[in-house]
């Protein structure tokens, strides 16, 4: 397929991207929080890298955006309310401790390393090559992720009372990661996106054994949907008031 | 070998411009010294990502947002290499951490102070990283080799730091008359602090020349102000900004004069009196304690053969 | 001029001044683990800095971003700062060579050229 779609898919494509992009800018940005402050200098810095992966992440995508209409990247981060956003309310969530900030991205980088493996074979050039791109960067995160979990979760009752408690609060928010789009059939009958479902599927493959054989309980509650169709909670308005305080002071203004 | 023997070798080593390695006999006085230098060099870098990362959740665009974490990023990574230099000599990392926290090792001055607009991140990444450098380039020639080393990294990093610095003035400067009016404003606020930021007059001391002559200081504080101001205040003109400084004028030979600060709010600001002198401390140290689990968790593992 | 005067929400510089006490010795210092660096298949490794870490594993993925956030790079080594046996300064003079020993290097050697007979 060329990188032109039909007029029907536009619309929907948008969403699909816009989802993804605003999930990479809200996760990106909390991570972002914890340069400087990590527990650990060595690891303090590791993370920064990640929150800066990200963050590029959420930029490729905005600019796949760009040419579909969507404007300036940094107008797309910068002017939307909460209401426009489409990310997962697992991303919003304050960073908490490290323990949640770790759990929750290590369930996040797993989900987003299924979803690319799958958007690499994209019939939409543009993000089938994205994807391919971004995706060499998410194997470093899941190193990551799972050599901590895997150490803390060996690391004594203090550090395994800690994850525990994070795996409960952020393991139910993260199925909005798998909540569909609004047309997401049409995308995924057209070969351009897998469906969520399938996403959802694999993702919980893998999770569900990672983390039972360390020793953890995956926890059964209520998923946390809505962040596909606007829905959040208050700290992604808390989170978007300082990130784009600056950036609306002033529509002359270069930064 | 008699102690005035190796001491003649240690000095004889230095004067050739050999550099001293952790397991080489060194005077008392040098290695105290160093671990001192160096500790201190070490806080300021772990310090200083406080104020700037002040400014990461609220950086303006993507750009501008990647290039504060990646510095920021960098500062931390530079107190990871000097605290590194400084084990070699005989402390350990966390006791470093535990006596900075403590207060009872201190850290530069410069970074007690509030960053208060956006534009505050461009002064500090153009001069304050300006001024580190020209101190930091000058240690990477001295002595000690684990210092020299981790030195020789830092400035190369350095070197965007100050990039992204000058970036930032002009990108405000080309933009709204408020946006040149907040960089003067920044650099009116910061001008003092970075006067002070090489530190008070050197006294004329044995001690200070036993320290040149050892390559552990190899110029005066006065000589590093000097070099920083004949290096930037022409600069900072050229963009059209003015400094705060009435009487600072250039002579003929190039040499900046300039009105001596108030060493008095130096000495405050250094014992905690600083305007953000307690908040970053604090700051740090609830971030410390914060991660205490995290460090308690996987401590006292036997270090596991390398496969 | 200053209405950008705001605290900081990430910093939580309220909850910090609560926290006056300073943490008391705390004794858990990680091991230190020496990482080595190849640029390019083909390439030595070679030695960049240490970490701090609890395990080799673990050194490894701190290394990466400690030490290859620029540049180029094919493969880690990270190997205890303790594994480590070198030659002591002080015995530096073993390396000198005090006798004629420039066979072992090739300018200890005539060219072909001049090995000739008879030729300039």
């Amino acid at each position: 397929m060329s990188n032109t779609l039909p007029p029907n898919l536009q619309s929907s494509i948008f969403d699909y991207i816009l989802a993804l992009a605003d999930d990479e800018l809200v996760i990106g940005h909390r991570a972002s929080e914890w340069t400087g402050l990590g527990p650990i200098l060595e690891e303090d810095i590791a993370f920064s890298s990640i929150a800066q992966d990200e963050l590029g992440h959420a930029l490729t995508f905005y600019t796949l955006l760009e040419g579909l209409d969507g404007g300036d990247a940094d107008d797309l981060a910068f002017l939307r309310g909460s209401a426009e956003f489409r990310n997962a309310q697992l991303c919003e969530l304050p960073r908490g401790d490290f323990a949640f900030s770790l759990v929750r991205h290590f369930l996040y980088d797993l989900a987003e390393a299924v979803r690319l493996d799958r958007l690499a074979d994209s019939a939409y050039p543009p993000l089938a090559q994205a994807a391919a791109k971004i995706r060499q960067e998410e194997k470093y995160h899941l190193m990551h992720g799972r050599t901590w979990v895997q150490k803390l979760a060996r690391g004594g009752d203090e550090a395994r009372a800690h994850l525990q408690t994070a795996l409960d609060l952020a393991y139910p928010a993260a199925a909005g990661l798998f909540e569909p789009v609004e047309d997401e059939a049409e995308l995924v009958a057209a070969g351009l996106v897998p469906p969520s479902a399938e996403v959802a599927a694999s993702w919980r493959e893998v999770v569900v054994p990672f983390l039972s054989s360390a020793g953890f309980t995956v926890p059964v509650g209520t998923s946390h949907l809505g962040g596909r169709y606007g829905q959040h909670t208050e700290y992604l308005s808390q989170l978007l008031d300082a990130m784009q305080a600056l950036y609306r002071t002033d529509p002359e203004a270069s930064w | 070998m008699t102690e005035q023997e190796r001491l003649e070798e240690f000095e004889a080593r230095i004067a050739q411009g050999d550099k001293i390695e952790p397991g080489d006999w060194m005077p008392d006085l040098y290695r105290k010294q160093l671990i001192r230098l160096i500790h201190q060099h070490a806080n300021s870098e772990i310090m200083g990502a406080l104020p700037e990362g002040t400014w990461i959740p609220y950086a303006p665009t993507f750009k501008r947002k990647l290039a504060l974490m990646a510095k920021v990023q960098d500062e931390v990574g530079h107190a990871q290499l000097l605290y590194r230099a400084a084990e070699t000599l005989g402390k350990s990392r966390e006791a470093m951490v535990e006596e900075l926290l403590s207060g009872q090792s201190k850290y530069s001055n410069v970074f007690n102070y509030p960053c208060e607009t956006w534009a505050d991140i461009g002064i500090i990444g153009w001069l304050i990283d300006g001024a580190a450098i020209i101190n930091q380039t000058l240690m990477a020639e001295g002595s000690y080799g684990p210092y020299a080393r981790a030195l020789k990294r830092i400035c190369l990093e350095e070197a965007f730091h100050i990039k992204q610095g000058y970036d930032i003035i002009i990108t405000l400067m080309n933009g709204t008359p408020q946006q040149w009016a907040m960089v003067q404003d920044a650099l009116n606020r910061w001008w003092w602090p970075i006067i002070m930021f090489f530190g008070p007059h050197d006294k004329a001391s044995v001690h200070t020349a036993t320290l040149q002559r050892w390559g552990v200081k190899p110029k005066t504080n006065d000589e590093q102000r000097q070099e920083f101001l004949r290096k930037f205040v022409p600069k900072i003109w050229e963009l059209g900004l003015t400094l705060p400084d009435p009487d600072l004028h250039i002579d003929e030979a190039g040499e900046v004069h300039f009105t001596d600060p108030d060493w008095a709010i130096f000495y405050a600001v250094i014992n905690g009196g600083g305007p953000m002198g307690p908040e970053r401390l604090a700051v740090r140290r609830l971030s410390y304690q914060e991660g205490a689990w995290v460090r308690r968790a996987l401590a006292g593992r036997p270090v596991a053969a390398v496969a | 001029m200053r209405e950008w005067q705001f605290n900081p929400y990430h910093q939580r510089i309220e909850d910090a001044l609560e926290q006056t006490a300073t943490p008391p010795p705390a004794d858990t210092e990680w091991g230190v683990w020496e990482v080595f660096q190849q640029d390019r298949r083909g390439e030595h490794h070679h030695h960049v800095g240490s970490v701090h870490a609890p395990d080799a594993e673990m050194a490894l993925v701190l290394a990466k971003e400690n030490f290859v956030r620029r540049g180029p790079c094919v493969n880690l080594w990270v190997v205890p700062s303790s594994a480590i046996l070198a030659t002591a300064y002080e015995d530096a003079d073993i390396f000198q060579t005090t006798s004629d020993k420039n066979y072992r290097e090739a300018g200890g050697y005539r060219s072909f050229r001049q090995k000739r007979r008879g030729q300039p």
